[in-house]
């Protein structure tokens, strides 16, 4: 089934797994090593469950000392490497390769610092997203950037894809929201970048780090900002009688000087599959929906709701309902954020897009995917982060029935290509893993794939740290 | 999620329903946040995603479970929390009986754990039994310390000791019919389980006296006995059904008799297990009769919701409410029992991490000594932040977990029967 | 050499046979290290916006336009550059000139820098080739993002063409909370507790001058009513701005009016309460100034001396943080780290780095650090 190429393990190591396995054995703790088949076949691979590949072991290092040892271990042998955090990357970002071993980052879960008057806080990399907002919740405070996996994703594997969120908009995605890293290269050195001050000087490390899918180092500790939380916020609904109609008023929002927290807009079948799953109250004869998120006090969330109601007004919407309660908006947040695996109710399997395009393009790329999912005989439902133009096509797939997810994946790429075509790009915030990987060369020129090539090389000569993910075989 | 079973291994209704649980699993990875293996032990084998994923090779390989297999699904403490957090709604509860089932016909365990679990199942689900171990423990309750090593069996036999209680209360409710008192508003069967009535026989008496206060009948059938979750969550499908059916035809005899309203539950741990009985014995000749019960069951805290009236003037103590996994994530029962103790006058707060398990889980504290006290622990630390007066929960195997840290912890019913004119808690006074 | 295209510019690096002075407008000559080449590559000439889409948030423009062109555009269609750059180098500067050098003003604090807005950038590489980096969404995770790793590198690793920014809507109404603060330490305390209200505070600044510290708030007109008497309710002495004198106010911590005059400028980020120590530690050099971003950035003049230098280095470095030379004699920029040094493993990786870009060598070469 898999249609992807994948790169050679190299025989030499497959042949002296023993022997690196006892190597890893005298470095680590016993406990920090699987080595057993049963136990490495959970490891095979993250949320994109189309791409699967047991590794040769997995290790679980406790602290950075145990992360220094490992790569310099795994450098002097010639063993690749795969980082993971909680492995739920829709890109295959930490799918493994038959010859690397996967250094699974989860138990370096702890939370080092909370300053606040500094408005900063410390974390190791296997600490929730979510777990910073709730470390400094009762403070008031949050950290900014939700992705809607942020229950479980971890910081490093944010820092690693630079994730966003609904409420990027306003605050901002990973790379905005950072000051420090501590990043262990390849060679086992450990390198700090950035602080706990604001920009660098001296070339911005920090920013070409974030977002490189672990291809220039492990991190192992992040220094995020915490902002104040507002004094409240409110959701409000607004259905419409089409795509079009929804993207239009989309743009006359911002161009009304409103940037709204969040403006999410989901289509009629995404609509079905996460009312069932939240039961938020969204309306179900709509073909489009959006989502508007304000913030401030409540006269200031009245006052922007009022604004913004007059603006969808325009739009002849066929429902439009504010929240009254806390427990309403988190009804209707529940059900935006649980949208992925809601459509898992509706279909086995799914192949999640994320391609980005400019907020102009939006009726006609939806009308263009709508067009592509009958050629394909393929169903999918779109919810995406409406603001900035992030796509987030949901193609439903049976993988038991064969034929499906080689269209399923041209589906795909069809969608891809039509971003880019369209003045977008692959991906605003899954990554391109193993996914997009072919992909890229729709995108970059031969020179610019070569010039990224060349900065791996500085980090990774060797090409040992989560290869044949990102850039084209 | 893709699945790879033959034609002949989906002919088996059993592997046929977990393949339809496993397509469901979208394998997103949200419900590894909030279990508590997981979350302690930071592997994903140990999280529901990476047992959902060793299940589903074990079964499709047609595999006999070995270590590793046994190893991870016995961690899991059956908390449920995964399911309350699964967007896709996968139906983890039902895959992970099946592979305890798989693993207890198919895996040779150690002597030493063989008769440990022998041991439990043979004791724990009869109360009689259970009295008789527990006099001859109570002497050396407080000597656990002073068993050898720290082996795995040393732990567990610490662990079995602090069950124990201090003093052991005569078994509260005897007989069969118990009238309302005054004109009769409903009947119900109350099931008295099997461990409670000798740990905590005061649950039952305290549920009987308020249900009668409010003017329900209760009816305690002798032939009913253990719900069956004791032995369920061994593995020990047969040993689950005979129970399960013997308590079906108890119930439906009195349904079928003098009526019942209800079959209620004051034990969270045996409720999830009883509501699923239609599940549990539906390729059964009584499968009708058991959905019917299931269908009947209820946590006795959502039948109080609707007739719950307090008749003191409440004492304003701080109750720390601790959410069975059982109720809060297996019964999805979250709201009556909070609302019912501040109807009842008292001031409710709940803990941070109120999703995550406490260790008890059945018989987990006895075989899993070590993950059980790091949640025990890490509970009992968010439960003192609230600084409450005492600790009230729906299940009693919670109770024990939670009970000796110097916060009185008490069930749910204790506190509601008080309040409306019933005897003070002892662990109160 | 003043190309008018990218191709023109791409021709002229292929055929340089030495070093380049890579520049725009030529204003940051004298920031950072003196630049020895034997000619002058400037994109002064390659100007004009190519793309503005009000409604996207979006706009590109060839490097060489002046910022001030950019800003007059924006600022007919209410929209703004998030960053609020300094116009402290004068009327000549470009647009690639402030990105890659990174430089931004109060709004930074809560709205990013310039480096959180450049969504794009297209440049020629020391080999003469034309690469193009980022895109013009709004949202791109998409290959190594090295447009982050161009902006801030002061042409040391590639020429910039053109670049793509997000920009925002420029707020309805502006407000200012003046609160009288005795000293820097106190101005950090109610600049803390400013940033840390939920109001949105958008500046933050101190001007000892004036023993005030300032907040700023920008919204719709009701809101910033709302928020400044929120902010100012219950602190002795708060006063108000109105939106005018909020304006001319927050211009001029932008380009440091408040500056004393010294021969030499910097700049120093540390965490906002280390800011006091560095007023502090500077202070026997002679060397004074004023702190913005809530206490985490200090621009600071002083005498041209490697005294007052080290002085600055030891007080950046005593609150963990960075500095840079802003303005200074040549001979002061020669001869002293400009930047803070690397460790010595991220030097060598930074070497390799400038190698794959520049592998000649050409492009302001030594202009940050002195090997
Ligand atoms: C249901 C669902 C919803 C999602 N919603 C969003 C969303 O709204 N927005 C969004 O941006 N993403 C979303 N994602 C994608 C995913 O959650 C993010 O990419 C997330 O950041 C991955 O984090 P992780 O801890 O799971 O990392 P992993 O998947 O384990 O790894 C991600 C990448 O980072 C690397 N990596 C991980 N840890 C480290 C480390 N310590 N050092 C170096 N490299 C490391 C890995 O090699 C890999 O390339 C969603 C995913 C799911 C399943
Ligand atoms: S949350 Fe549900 S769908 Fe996602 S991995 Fe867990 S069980 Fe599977
Ligand atoms: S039942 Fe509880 S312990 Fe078991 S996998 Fe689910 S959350 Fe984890």
């Amino acid at each position: 089934m898999r249609a992807m190429k994948q790169l050679d393990p190299k025989p030499e190591i497959l042949a002296r797994r023993g022997e690196i396995i006892a190597g890893l054995l005298r470095i680590l703790p016993k406990r920090a090593v699987i080595a057993e088949a049963v136990s490495l076949k959970p490891y095979e691979t993250d949320a994109l469950t189309a791409y699967r590949q047991v590794p040769l072991a997995v290790v679980l290092p406790e602290d950075e000392g145990q992360v220094v040892d490992i790569l310099k271990f795994c450098a002097a042998e010639g063993v690749r490497v795969i980082p993971r955090g909680a492995g739920t990357s829709l890109s295959g970002g930490a799918l493994p390769l038959a010859d690397s071993v996967v250094v699974g980052l989860m138990r370096m879960n702890r939370i080092l610092e909370v300053n606040y008057p500094d408005r900063y806080a410390v974390v190791q990399p296997g600490v929730t997203n979510i777990g910073i907002t709730r470390a400094v919740a009762d403070a008031g405070y949050f950290y900014a950037p939700d992705p809607s996996s942020q229950l479980a994703c971890m910081v490093g594997g944010n820092v690693g894809m630079n994730s966003g969120g609904a409420h990027c908009l306003k605050y901002g995605v990973t790379a905005n929201n950072l000051l420090g890293l501590r990043l262990v290269t390849m060679a086992g050195e450990v390198l700090e970048l950035g602080g706990t001050h604001c920009d660098a000087a001296g070339y911005d490390w920090l920013g070409l780090v974030t977002g490189s899918e672990g291809q220039l180092g492990i991190l192992t500790e992040v220094t995020v900002r915490i902002l104040r939380a507002p004094e409240g916020a409110r959701a409000m609904l607004a259905g419409f009688a089409s795509n079009e109609v929804a993207g239009e008023c989309v743009a006359a929002i911002i161009a009304s000087g409103i940037i709204p927290v969040a403006l999410e807009f989901m289509d009629r079948p995404a609509i079905h599959a996460c009312e069932a799953f939240a039961h938020a109250g969204y309306p179900l004869e709509a073909q489009a929906l959006l989502i508007i998120e304000v913030e401030g006090s409540e006269d200031e969330q009245d006052a922007t709701l009022r604004r913004l109601r007059e603006i969808c007004e325009r739009f002849a919407p066929v429902s439009m309902r504010v929240a009254r309660t806390d427990e309403e908006s988190a009804a209707i947040w529940k059900g935006r954020k649980g949208a992925f695996g809601a459509v898992g109710r509706i279909s086995p399997d799914y192949l999640c897009m994320d391609g980005v395009i400019p907020t102009s393009r939006l009726g006609e790329v939806l009308r263009r995917i709508e067009e592509m999912s009958e050629d394909y005989g393929l169903k999918v439902a779109n919810i995406f982060h409406a603001g900035d133009g992030n796509l987030h096509p949901l193609i439903m797939y049976d993988a038991n029935e064969p034929s499906s997810f080689a269209r399923a994946e041209r589906f795909g790429a069809e969608i891809l290509t039509l971003c880019v075509e369209a003045g977008g790009c692959l991906t605003g915030e899954h990554g391109v893993g193993v996914e997009k990987r072919e992909l890229m060369r729709v995108q970059f020129s031969p020179g610019e794939l070569e010039q990224m090539r060349a900065v791996k090389d500085v980090f990774d000569p060797h090409w040992l740290l989560n290869p044949a993910k990102v850039f084209p075989l | 999620m893709q699945t790879n079973f033959t034609q002949a291994q989906l002919a088996d209704p059993e592997i046929a329903v977990a393949n339809e649980i496993l397509r469901r699993c979208v394998h997103c990875g949200m419900c590894t946040a909030t279990c508590p293996t997981f979350v302690t032990l930071g592997d994903e084998l140990d999280s529901p995603r990476g047992r959902i994923y060793l299940i589903k090779d074990m079964l499709e390989n047609g595999r006999d479970a070995g270590v590793e297999e046994a190893l991870h699904i016995d961690r899991c403490l059956s908390c449920l929390s995964c399911m309350t957090t699964c967007p896709s709604g996968v139906d983890y509860m039902h895959l992970v009986d099946h592979a305890r089932a798989h693993v207890e016909k198919t895996f040779n365990r150690p002597l030493a754990d063989r008769l440990m679990r022998a041991a439990l199942a043979w004791v724990l689900p009869h109360p009689a039994r259970l009295r008789a171990a527990l006099r001859l423990a109570r002497p050396v309750r407080g000597l656990g310390f002073l068993l050898p090593g720290s082996g795995m069996l040393t732990k567990r036999l610490r662990g079995m000791l602090r069950l124990a209680p201090r003093g052991l209360a005569r078994a509260a409710v005897v007989g069969r019919v118990y009238p309302a008192m005054g004109a009769r508003r409903a009947r119900v069967a109350l099931l008295a389980g099997c461990a409670q009535q000798v740990l905590a026989p005061s649950i039952n008496a305290a549920s009987v006296a308020l249900l009668n206060r409010l003017r329900v009948e209760v009816v305690i059938p002798p032939e009913a006995g253990c719900c069956g979750a004791l032995v369920h969550h061994m593995g020990r499908d047969a040993a689950a059904r005979e129970a399960a059916r013997a308590n079906v035809a108890a119930w439906v005899a009195e349904l079928d008799g003098a009526g019942l309203d209800a079959v209620l539950v004051n034990t969270s741990g045996c409720g999830t297990v009883v509501k699923d009985y239609g599940f549990l014995l539906r390729h059964e000749a009584g499968a009708a009769d058991a959905a019917r019960i299931s269908a009947l069951t209820q946590d006795i805290s959502e039948f109080l919701l609707k007739i719950y009236q307090p008749a003191r003037v409440a004492p304003g103590l701080r109750v720390a409410y601790h959410a069975a996994c059982s109720l809060q994530h297996g019964q999805q029962v979250t709201a009556p029992p909070k609302t019912l103790l501040r109807k009842a006058g008292f001031e409710v707060m709940e803990p941070k991490d109120a999703h995550l398990c406490c260790g008890s889980a059945g018989t987990y504290n006895i075989m899993q000594p070590e993950i059980s006290a790091g949640l025990r622990r890490r509970k009992l630390e968010t439960l003192r932040e609230l600084r409450p007066d005492v600790i009230a929960a729906g299940n009693v195997g919670c109770l024990t977990q939670l009970a000796g840290d110097g916060v009185p912890a008490v069930h749910v019913v204790e506190l509601l029967d008080w309040m409306a004119g019933g005897e003070k808690p002892l662990a109160l006074s | 050499m003043t190309p008018r295209d990218e191709e023109e510019l791409a021709a002229m690096v292929r055929a340089a046979a030495g070093p380049l002075r890579v520049q725009g407008g030529g204003t940051k000559a004298d920031m950072l290290r003196p630049v020895r080449a034997a000619a002058v590559l400037s994109t002064a000439a390659m100007s004009g916006i190519t793309l503005y889409s009000p409604s996207e948030l979006v706009l590109r423009a060839r490097a060489g336009t002046r910022l001030a062109e950019i800003e007059s555009v924006l600022a007919a269609h209410g929209q703004q550059i998030i960053a609020e750059p300094p116009r402290f180098f004068g009327p000549a500067q470009t647009i690639g000139g402030v990105v890659a050098s990174n430089i931004s003003g109060p709004r930074r604090i809560g709205g990013g820098a310039m480096r959180d807005h450049v969504l794009g950038v297209r440049a020629v590489n020391g080999s003469g080739e034309i690469l193009n980096f980022g895109g013009r969404v709004l949202k791109n995770v998409t290959g190594l993002d090295l447009a982050k790793l161009l902006t801030g590198s002061f042409g040391t690793l590639a020429v910039m063409t053109e670049v793509t920014l997000k920009v925002l809507p420029a707020a309805e109404a502006v407000g200012t909370v003046v609160v009288p603060a005795a000293d820097a330490r106190a101005a950090v305390e109610v600049m803390a507790a400013g940033l840390g209200s939920p109001f949105s505070v958008s500046g933050a600044a101190y001007l000892p001058r004036d023993a005030r510290a300032y907040l700023r708030i920008e919204d719709f007109a009701e809101s910033v009513a709302y928020r400044c008497a929120k902010l100012a309710g219950g602190v002795a002495g708060a006063e108000i701005l109105g939106g005018e004198e909020s304006k001319a106010l927050w211009a001029g911590i932008r380009d440091c009016a408040a500056l004393p005059p010294g021969e030499a400028v910097w700049r120093v980020s540390v965490r906002p309460s280390a800011g006091p120590g560095v007023l502090r530690d500077v202070a026997f050099a002679g060397v004074s100034g004023f702190m913005d971003w809530g206490g985490g950035l200090l621009w600071l003049s002083g005498p041209a001396t490697r005294a007052a230098h080290e002085a600055v280095c030891a007080a950046a470095r005593g609150g963990a943080g960075v500095w840079w030379l802003m303005r200074g004699p040549e001979a002061l920029r020669a001869a002293v780290e400009v930047i803070p040094p690397e460790a010595p493993a991220l030097a060598a990786l930074r070497r390799r780095m400038t190698a794959k870009f520049d592998p000649r060598g050409i492009f302001n070469p030594l202009k940050m650090w002195a090997a």
